[in-house]
């Protein structure tokens, strides 16, 4: 039976098949680390029940349900439920919502990989580039299906920024604290590939803001900004499609993490391709409702909590987001498998960056919603500087936890500017503008 | 006695116990002591009296003990100038002539009291009052209330340690070394860069706060720049804290200058030449006179400045900093002619690093406790500057090797906002777009 085998190889007899024949498992950086918050199932009690359809149903919901360490916070999906359907405080509704995405988050990208085994590599890694990120664009489309097209903007441009500085940050930060004494060396290839596209995209968002202080009428700005964002989509997923083919079957050895014998208990898939299948329609069908939750609370909870919205887009929904990729790749980092952790961080922003914002714009095309990928000022240049700075740090292949110092204080400094900053479009206020000339002089003097 | 040591060792005799006292051989240590003069101590032996005879050797060590002697008059004539109620531009350039050779001093004096409390208490007060110049000057000026030379000076004196210092440096170095590889270690580099980028972020937030479309009122915007402006000074300290444990503690073998044997100018400081108490005695009495000096230069900055018909932020940006980095500049550019660019890199980029990640935060910090409303937002034309500044520099050095043409590159950046800074005759509160709405007052230049 499947799980005596897995549990066979758990307790150390290697088994005679080799990685050439049957499915065997696309050992990306993704599947890698995820695979370190899986919790080994234990198949004692199963052998009990009579029924073996039964047995192997139970044996199915044990293993997406409870084969994860993040499997506490699943109660709290049908609260969340209960709390809409009973009309608790909005707030309620919006944080309860935020903790039931978590852990199907990982559940996702764990189902992937379990279609992966079925598939083939190529496949696999497709899949995984699209829905690697599937909680991020779920909660993108419904912002755009609300009209609420700052959330999306910035919920997107969060995600990227805590990929590439808090992600990043940590998992340098603990990784050399953990290894002072050991050299920490990576591949920089990969890291110079994905600065090299982050960096395309970040072009693509300037030069659209860059329109707005050129000296042109209002009217034209807004139609230039759009047809040039919709072009520059389109170019966005081109580049995107290239980037696929680059590492997934042109340059692959690039981006293969090392084989080793500790993993070898994940050689087989653990649950049927069908049943991963309905599985993962089930859990979208299950994102889909939470993040309906979320994005139409956003704004109460941002009210009663005090905060702006910008700030929750932009700081508290990626991180939630992203907490399983965070803290797979934080372990990583411990093991000094640095090649993981970057893998795993920039690998994510460069798919958020290249894959799901020109899709949005795309869609939003289709939908007849004017979506630009003008993010305005601040959180452009906020975006631009944390390109920068990650391509900098990464760019001579060593690491020290100074690096993760540097890139944590870096995500809490821009944290604390979208803190003060109150969003002007979401929050109206009526402004004296000859007041506003009077007392900036006023300040500026001081 | 103890002088008569290092006598002997300059000429020849190696002393066995040399590797044995650590004192913190880091960069500033070595290019400070090239502009040192040997004592020579046979006047001060003929007098009899022994403790006077100490008492000479003692003056003669701090006062004359350097090139930069020649300068020390200067502090006598400002005093004079200010109380005899001479002309402003007088007290102002005797005051900033009076400065230049005490800076080194106090590099000396600390690195003498860094040999009797080891490496890691020595590289701490190395850190801290390396740039003691420019931090009494900026809290000076802060008690005045004048904000903007305090953001100026200190702007000026990370672009003069970025581009002139590094700049004439790698120049020098590499026209002098035309037919030698020169290679640095890069790691060093690396991590000074990576601060200084840093640095940059939290001046680039506050700026772009002002730009961004936010009609919600100037006094909220000016208010939440001042948070915005402390929680980012707060995080820089922290950034420079890390730094400071990263440097002398976890991995002090990157920071270490390398040992030489033909190093004879070096190892003649094995040994302290004058004791504990006299150097903390001496570096107060340093420091009470930067002080009082300090306070003439800010004082007569605005008088100077319309008499010689160039703007405050000129004087600010480029003249003070110059003055006040001088002793640096001249080791700096020594060491790059022996080919010693570690530390010629380990001066200019440590200094900057000093000043943009501790004095810059600790001035907004002091002047939150004063209560005076001071940011981290240093107009558009200075953060550009600087920004262009980091980036050069950090694309320049990222190699590991240099020529000159790198250091002709960073002195001619120099020399271009220094330029721009001398043309610039608007006070910064007309210059920059006050108005609320998007559009920068650019047109009007285009359209020139």
């Amino acid at each position: 039976m499947d799980s005596q085998e897995v549990w066979n190889l758990e307790n150390g007899e290697v088994k005679g098949l080799s990685n050439k024949d049957g499915p065997h498992l696309i050992r990306n950086a993704h599947t890698m680390s995820s695979s370190s918050l899986r919790k080994r199932s234990d198949p004692m009690l199963l052998p009990k029940v009579r029924c073996r359809v039964l047995r192997q149903f139970l044996n199915n919901l044990q293993e997406v349900i409870l084969g994860t360490k993040l499997c506490l916070l699943f109660p709290a999906i049908p609260l969340a439920v209960l709390a809409k359907c009973y009309q608790f405080g909005r707030p309620w509704i919006f944080a309860l919502s935020l903790m039931g995405l978590t852990p199907l988050a990982e559940r996702v990208s764990f189902l992937t990989e379990q279609i992966a085994y079925f598939t083939g590599p190529t496949v696999g890694g497709l899949l995984n580039a699209t829905c690697g990120n599937a909680t991020e664009l779920i909660i993108a489309l419904f912002a755009l299906h609300q009209k609420k097209i700052l959330v999306l903007k910035y919920s997107l441009l969060g995600s990227i920024l805590s990929n590439l500085l808090l992600v990043l940050g940590t998992s340098l930060l603990f990784g050399g604290l953990a290894n002072l004494k050991k050299e920490q060396l990576y591949d920089r290839k990969q890291a110079d590939v994905n600065s090299l596209l982050l960096l395309l995209g970040l072009l693509c968002h300037v030069l659209p803001l860059m329109f707005k202080y050129a000296a042109w009428t209002d009217t034209f700005t807004a139609i230039s900004t759009l047809q040039f964002s919709r072009a520059s989509s389109i170019l966005m997923l081109t580049t995107y499609v290239a980037y696929l083919i680059f590492q997934l079957k042109t340059h692959r050895q690039l981006f293969e993490s090392q084989e080793e014998d500790e993993d070898g208990d994940d050689e087989k898939a653990l649950i049927g391709f069908w049943s991963a299948f309905s599985w993962l329609v089930g859990m979208t069908v299950i994102i889909a409702l939470l993040s309906e939750y979320v994005v139409g609370t956003i704004e109460a909870a941002s009210d009663s909590w005090g905060v702006s919205v910008s700030f929750i887009s932009i700081i508290l929904l990626p991180i939630v987001g992203n907490a399983a990729e965070h803290a797979g790749s934080i372990i990583f980092a411990f093991k000094n498998k640095l090649d993981i952790s970057l893998g795993v961080a920039l690998g994510s922003a460069t798919q958020i960056s290249m894959f799901v914002v020109p899709l949005c714009v795309i869609v939003a095309w289709i939908m007849g919603v004017a979506m630009d990928l003008d993010f305005s000022l601040l959180e452009t240049g906020s975006l631009a500087f944390a390109i920068i700075i990650t391509a900098f740090a990464l760019q001579d292949g060593t690491s020290h936890y100074m690096k993760g110092v540097v890139l944590s204080l870096c995500y809490i400094v821009i944290a604390a500017c979208f803190f003060v900053h109150k969003n002007p479009s979401i929050h109206q206020s009526t402004t004296d503008s000859l007041r506003v000339v009077q007392s900036s002089t006023g300040v500026l003097t001081a | 006695m103890a002088s008569q040591e290092p006598w002997q060792m300059e000429n020849g005799n190696l002393k066995g116990s040399s590797k044995e006292i650590k004192h913190g051989r880091t960069a500033h240590n070595m290019s400070s002591s090239s502009l040192r003069k040997k004592s020579d101590l046979s006047l001060v032996n003929k007098v009899p009296c022994g403790l006077v005879r100490q008492l000479l050797a003692n003056l003669q060590e701090v006062i004359l003990g350097t090139k930069l002697s020649v300068l020390f008059p200067a502090i006598p004539l400002a005093i004079v100038a200010q109380y005899y109620g001479f002309a402003g531009p007088w007290i102002f350039g005797l005051s900033l002539l009076g400065l230049t050779p005490l800076a080194e001093r106090l590099g000396f004096l600390t690195e003498q009291i860094a040999y009797y409390t080891g490496p890691t208490v020595g590289g701490l007060l190395n850190a801290t009052c390396g740039n003691a110049t420019e931090l009494i000057i900026a809290i000076f000026a802060l008690s005045k209330n004048k904000i903007l030379v305090v953001k100026y000076s200190l702007l000026g004196s990370v672009l003069s340690n970025l581009l002139l210092v590094l700049g004439t440096s790698l120049f020098c170095g590499g026209i002098y070394n035309l037919r030698k590889e020169q290679k640095y270690d890069r790691k060093q580099s690396d991590i000074n860069s990576l601060l200084l980028l840093l640095g940059l972020l939290c001046h680039m937030l506050p700026l772009m706060f002002r730009y961004a479309a936010n009609p919600s009122g100037a006094a909220l915007i000016a208010d939440s720049t001042l948070s915005l402006s402390r929680a980012g000074s707060i995080v820089m300290l922290v950034a420079y804290l890390a730094y400071l444990v990263f440097q002398l503690w976890t991995h002090r073998q990157l920071f270490e200058a390398p040992e030489d044997g033909d190093d004879d100018t070096v190892s003649s400081d094995e040994e302290p030449v004058i004791g504990f108490w006299s150097s903390v005695v001496w570096l107060i009495l340093m420091t009470a006179i930067i002080a009082l000096l300090s306070e003439f230069v800010v004082g007569t900055i605005e008088v100077a400045s319309e008499s010689w018909g160039i703007s405050v932020t000129f004087i600010s940006i480029i003249l003070l900093p110059i003055v006040g980095n001088a002793a640096e500049h001249a080791g700096a550019v020594i060491f790059a002619f022996k080919n010693k660019l570690d530390i010629s890199l380990g001066v200019a980029l440590g200094s900057a690093t000093q000043i943009a990640m501790f004095v810059v935060p600790l001035c907004v910090l002091v002047a939150w406790i004063m209560g005076i409303r001071m940011d981290l937002d240093f107009s558009l034309l200075e953060t550009s500057s600087l920004a262009l500044a980091i980036i050069v520099t950090a694309f320049t050095l990222q190699d590991g090797s240099s020529h000159y043409m790198k250091g002709l590159v960073l002195l001619l950046c120099y020399v271009v906002i220094g330029a721009c800074f001398f043309v610039s005759k608007t006070t910064p509160d007309q210059g920059n777009g006050i108005t609320p709405g998007i559009k920068l007052p650019t047109e009007g230049v285009v359209s020139a």
